[in-house]
């Protein structure tokens, strides 16, 4: 049901394109999901039964990535990726919010066993394939630098 | 991948100032590393906020100025005041309309997603054609800091301009009556239909299980619940009982009573569906559609049970049809003693629950009795026959469109 989004765009005329952070297994008709997609008509209970389904593989109430396209005709289709990377560096240092003023407050450290599981996790992603371990390893000491998270060979 | 995530500005003390309703001077400003703060003051109408960027004298790395205090968005406060976690269906939110160029828009919504925005719509980009700005929609819970979270989302984009945004209110609505408005009749097979409550069935003649969804699942659309009713109308031979575990709006129970295999006696059609349908549902909304359909499907109440069970499935259930005060504790104990006595039982939920709740789901069939379980996609069913197959004999599985429905007898 879910397709490549490309070749979805070259069969019908694309109304909209909507990002949502659903809860895994948790999808409900109340926000996110009630006025994102109310607003254009869309059959809600469809949406989060299918995305519960999809869903049941992962950790319950992980917060992850959707992204919807949604057609004039009032269907849609919608492509499910993993939690943002900030999300990830948040779990894994066990902290809640990041540092208010990242490169000068260091809120918490992991070590690259931690960025490399990270990294692992998230090749998984549909739409990082693509990208080599390493650079997808250099990216995310980029993300944790900007949270004031700091990366340490050992701990 | 997120792009690399530039900071913003500490939004802690900033939020406390803004707490305080209704003000419209500036706020100092925490001192940003590079710069010193000025505070100054805009003059806002509560709904319109417009930023200009300020570069702020910037060494080392860039550092973006947050023009303004966030108060305006305050102001429209609806009386709420911490942010509300909860998923309330009357909790206002906030609607974030902003304007930016085309070839940012993408970049700018994963940004916004990173700080803070529950969904991010873009009107699509091929229509807007022409023009150079395009429109992105964003929508915050209730009492979110928009304005630090749009900056830091444009410093994030590497926007060289704060981009121009109008918050508005929303009130919340029943999403789901809004778009109940598109459902249409469902044909599941020749002669069997499910019509929402509003629309007129096509074919008078047919069996129409007339529903009025609400909230709860199951308008008959679905993949899942068309494979669980044309699983009833195989095996519905008259007489049966029927238990629908999940039972959503109750279009299972309620088919079970209306449909059934027809059978030629002599010169006429002798229909006769099961004698008695039983639904539970965790879900007290479900429960109440169902109650509900029921009634518009003129279904005496002695034909159909409903139950309300709590989470961890214990018998602590009540008979939901007499909608009394006093609900009495015995409709649990008349759930649990007609355990092992159902001749079908249907459970159309999700993976994990049919996982979990295998002894519970087998328990109520009687031995020999139909067990049909679906909500799943075609790849999860090799571990539900797994997890069933201890119980269960004679397995089949049909499918329509990558959903599954498996079912099977249960042993002796």
């Amino acid at each position: 049901m879910a397709t490549t989004l490309k070749d979805a765009v070259a069969r019908k005329p694309v109304l909209a394109t909507i990002r949502l952070i659903v809860p895994a297994g948790a999808a409900r008709p109340a926000p996110p999901v009630g006025p994102a997609l109310g607003f254009y008509r869309l059959n809600l209970m469809a949406f989060c039964k299918d995305f519960n389904a999809r869903t049941q593989k992962y950790k319950a109430e992980t917060p992850m990535q959707v992204t919807l396209t949604a057609y004039k005709d009032s269907t849609f289709e919608f492509v499910v990726k993993s939690p943002s990377v900030a999300w990830f560096l948040k779990k894994a240092a066990g902290i809640e919010t990041a540092s208010g003023r990242p490169g000068h407050n260091v809120v918490s450290s992991l070590t690259l066993r931690h960025v490399y599981e990270i990294a692992k996790l998230k090749q998984s992603d549909p739409y990082c394939k693509h990208m080599s371990l390493e650079a997808l390893c250099k990216s995310i000491i980029g993300t944790a630098n900007s949270m004031g998270i700091e990366i340490v060979k050992d701990l | 991948m997120l792009p690399l995530v530039r900071p913003g500005r500490a939004a802690a003390p900033l939020r406390r100032l803004c707490r305080r309703i209704l003000l419209l001077s500036s706020s100092p400003q925490t001192p940003s590393p590079s710069s010193s703060s000025s505070p100054y003051s805009t003059k806002i109408s509560p709904l319109l906020l417009l930023l200009s960027p300020r570069p702020s004298p910037a060494s080392g790395g860039a550092w973006r100025w947050r023009g303004v205090s966030s108060c305006a968005v305050r102001a429209v406060d609806v009386g709420g005041e911490a942010a509300s976690t909860s998923s309330d269906l009357s909790s206002p939110y906030l609607s974030v309309r902003i304007r930016c160029r085309k070839e940012d828009a993408e970049v700018l919504s994963e940004g916004l997603l990173c700080f803070g925005a529950t969904s991010v719509t873009v009107d699509d980009i091929a229509a807007a054609g022409n023009l150079d700005e395009i429109t992105i929609t964003s929508i915050y819970a209730h009492g979110e800091d928009v304005d630090s979270s749009v900056s830091n989302a444009a410093s994030s984009a590497g926007l060289e301009y704060k981009p121009v945004y109008e918050t508005s209110v929303g009130k919340q609505c029943d999403w789901v009556t809004v778009v109940q408005e598109t459902y249409e009749s469902t044909k599941v097979i020749n002669g069997l239909w499910v019509i929402p409550k509003w629309r007129t069935p096509p074919d008078p003649q047919a069996i129409n299980i007339i529903i009025n969804p609400g909230l709860a699942f199951g308008t008959g659309e679905h993949p899942t619940t068309k494979l669980c009713l044309l699983l009833l109308r195989e095996t519905v031979k008259g007489g049966e009982r029927l238990l629908d575990y999940g039972t959503g709006t109750g279009v299972l129970g309620i088919a079970a009573l209306k449909v059934s295999c027809l059978v030629l006696l002599v010169y006429y059609y002798l229909q006769m569906g099961a004698a008695l349908s039983t639904g539970i549902d965790i879900d007290p909304q479900a429960v109440t559609s169902a109650c509900e359909n029921m009634m518009l499907n003129g279904i005496d109440s002695n034909k159909m049970l409903l139950y309300l069970v709590p989470t961890n499935a214990q018998a602590a259930c009540f008979p939901n049809i007499d909608k009394s005060e006093e609900n009495k504790p015995t409709g649990g104990l008349e759930l649990k003693s007609s355990k092992g006595s159902y001749d079908i039982v249907a459970a159309n939920i999700l993976l994990n629950p049919l996982l979990e709740l295998v002894e519970d789901i087998i328990g109520y069939a009687k031995p020999g009795g139909i067990v049909a379980v679906s909500g799943i996609l075609t790849e999860q069913v090799p571990k539900v026959e797994e997890a069933y197959s201890r119980y269960l004999e004679n397995i089949s599985v049909s499918e329509i469109d990558g959903w599954a429905c498996l079912q099977g007898s249960r042993k002796a």
